[in-house]
């Protein structure tokens, strides 16, 4: 690691990324980045997207840092994001750390946006909020999945607060708004009504999606997973959430349901990112 | 207690405030809506054995109740009763937009819907015909629909919303006591829990400010989705 944590003030890191449509071939038309949130060179494994790496800081995000992700995927264009690590919310005094990520998708554009998880340190204070902006014709499929504490470590979430918001919205209409709001060590974590004692929360959008395809995802999902896991179908919006204990339980099961859905609605087949199976 | 209070005395006549009368109208379940066809969750909760008895059930209704209510339905009925006093329909339907975008699976967007599509009709019924301005063409969601009924029957703000909580948590006692089962007076024993908690509940949501509204609980998300799919059901939700 050749950064130095701050020690007051936080990070200040922005990144916008422009992708533009060039005859056939999605480019990388612009890239503004300032602090240490980057991307890698875009690559083509040949299914017709663009796929690039978004790098969050390497030591993680801590209370203060303030870092803001735009993508906008212009029209025509397949853009395929992904994360190589989990996203990492240290704890903080109290001070809170704000990752805040836009997505526009224009007509005839399809953007698939599948990041790794985002651990929440026990002690953290998070406000993560990621908001997708679609236009009437355009095609969307991504995730967000959560993790409080690090039960691998036997670390739970006793302290801090994770505000955490996914809004998914067409041409000025908000189609799914979720807002999550956990207070560590709060009883919603542990009871019933709330998480059950699970650590790892997790939301599949896609859009558009047909009732008849919904029907043949259910098909063909074993029921071998493990944890609480469901599928929705709402205007259109297919909403698969996951509730256990485990960040990969949640990857596999949203990347099955994404190697199910990316022929019916990209019009191409899986072509799972390398960096997945390391 | 933030329901006004009931009797007027006037030239030393009690009088009861007309609006008190149509409050327990539209929160009667005699009001025909059909909303004891709905469990909002709680069908699917039971059939996970999340809810099984007396205890566990008024945990569930009363973290509903101080989460969802709280958090969602009864901010936006609060601003959405605000935008009809002024008839600002743009507003209403901003916030309708959220608290349809705001429901976690197909089968509680759509009993939102059927029951404010149930008042709409019966609305025709309760409301003098000379109303002005007239009830809203589109669908409509519940909370936003009872809100335009307490706008217009001189309901006040505390006191609808109080009646809005009452009526979710009596249908969530009288599914549960159908559920689980429980009887009776079990049935008024978890009554008695939500009813004191309601006041504090309105209050935190009459004073909410909009970053804050929202609420995420993924059991009841995910049970809901469930529910759509599950073999044998009594309840539409």
């Amino acid at each position: 690691m050749n950064l130095t944590l701050p020690t007051t003030l936080g990070w200040s890191a922005h990144l916008n990324l422009e992708f533009s449509q060039r005859q056939t071939q999605t480019y990388l038309s612009k890239r503004e980045h300032r602090g240490p949130l980057v991307v890698q060179k875009p690559f083509y494994p040949g299914d017709g997207a663009c796929h690039v790496y978004v790098l969050h800081p390497p030591g993680g995000i801590v209370g203060g840092d303030n870092l803001t992700l735009e993508v906008d995927a212009q029209r025509g264009t397949h853009v395929l994001l992904t994360t190589p690590s989990a996203n990492k919310f240290y704890r903080s005094q109290a001070k809170p750390a704000s990752l805040r990520q836009t997505l526009q998708v224009a007509d005839g554009a399809r953007l698939e946006w599948l990041p790794q998880e985002t651990i929440v340190y026990d002690g953290a204070f998070v406000n993560m909020q990621t908001r997708i902006n679609l236009a009437p014709q355009a095609r969307f499929i991504g995730w967000e999945i959560t993790c409080l504490g690090r039960p691998a470590a036997q670390e739970q979430f006793t302290r801090g607060e994770c505000r955490q918001g996914l809004e998914l919205w067409r041409d000025q209409t908000p189609l799914l708004m979720e807002r999550a709001r956990l207070s560590g060590g709060s009883p919603l974590l542990q009871a019933a009504w709330g998480m059950g004692g699970a650590t790892v929360s997790a939301t599949l959008l896609a859009t558009p999606v047909q009732a008849s395809q919904l029907e043949e995802l259910r098909r063909s999902l074993c029921a071998c997973l493990t944890g609480l896991f469901s599928m929705t179908l709402i205007d259109g919006v297919l909403i698969a959430r996951f509730l256990g204990q485990q960040a990969r339980a949640a990857l596999e099961y949203f990347q099955t349901v994404w190697a199910l859905l990316r022929p019916m609605m990209m019009g191409v087949q899986a072509c799972t990112p390398r960096i997945w199976a390391t | 207690m933030p329901i006004k209070m009931l009797i007027v005395i006037n030239m030393g006549t009690a009088m009861i405030d007309p609006g008190q009368l149509q409050l327990w109208r539209l929160i009667s379940p005699m009001l025909p809506i059909g909303a004891y066809a709905y469990s909002t969750g709680l069908e699917a909760a039971v059939e996970a054995v999340w809810v099984h008895d007396e205890s566990s059930a008024r945990e569930w209704i009363h973290g509903l109740l101080t989460h969802n209510l709280q958090q969602v339905d009864l901010p936006l009925f609060a601003r959405a009763y605000a935008a009809w006093q002024r008839d600002d329909r743009e507003a209403v339907l901003g916030y309708q937009r959220q608290l349809l975008a705001m429901r976690e699976s197909r089968e509680l967007r759509q009993e939102d819907l059927q029951l404010g599509d149930a008042l709409k009709v019966i609305l025709k019924e309760i409301l003098p015909p000379e109303i002005s301005p007239q009830a809203p063409t589109h669908e409509v969601s519940f909370a936003v629909i009872y809100a335009f009924a307490c706008t217009r029957l001189d309901i006040e703000l505390t006191g609808a919303a109080s009646g809005l909580a009452f009526a979710w948590c009596e249908n969530q006692v009288a599914a549960a006591m159908k559920l689980i089962p429980l009887g009776q007076r079990a049935g008024q024993r978890i009554m008695t829990r939500l009813i004191a908690s309601i006041p504090a509940v309105v209050q935190h949501a009459l004073a909410m400010e909009d970053e804050s509204i929202g609420c995420l609980l993924p059991r009841l998300a995910i049970a809901s989705a469930q529910h759509e799919a599950q073999y044998s059901r009594l309840f539409r939700s």
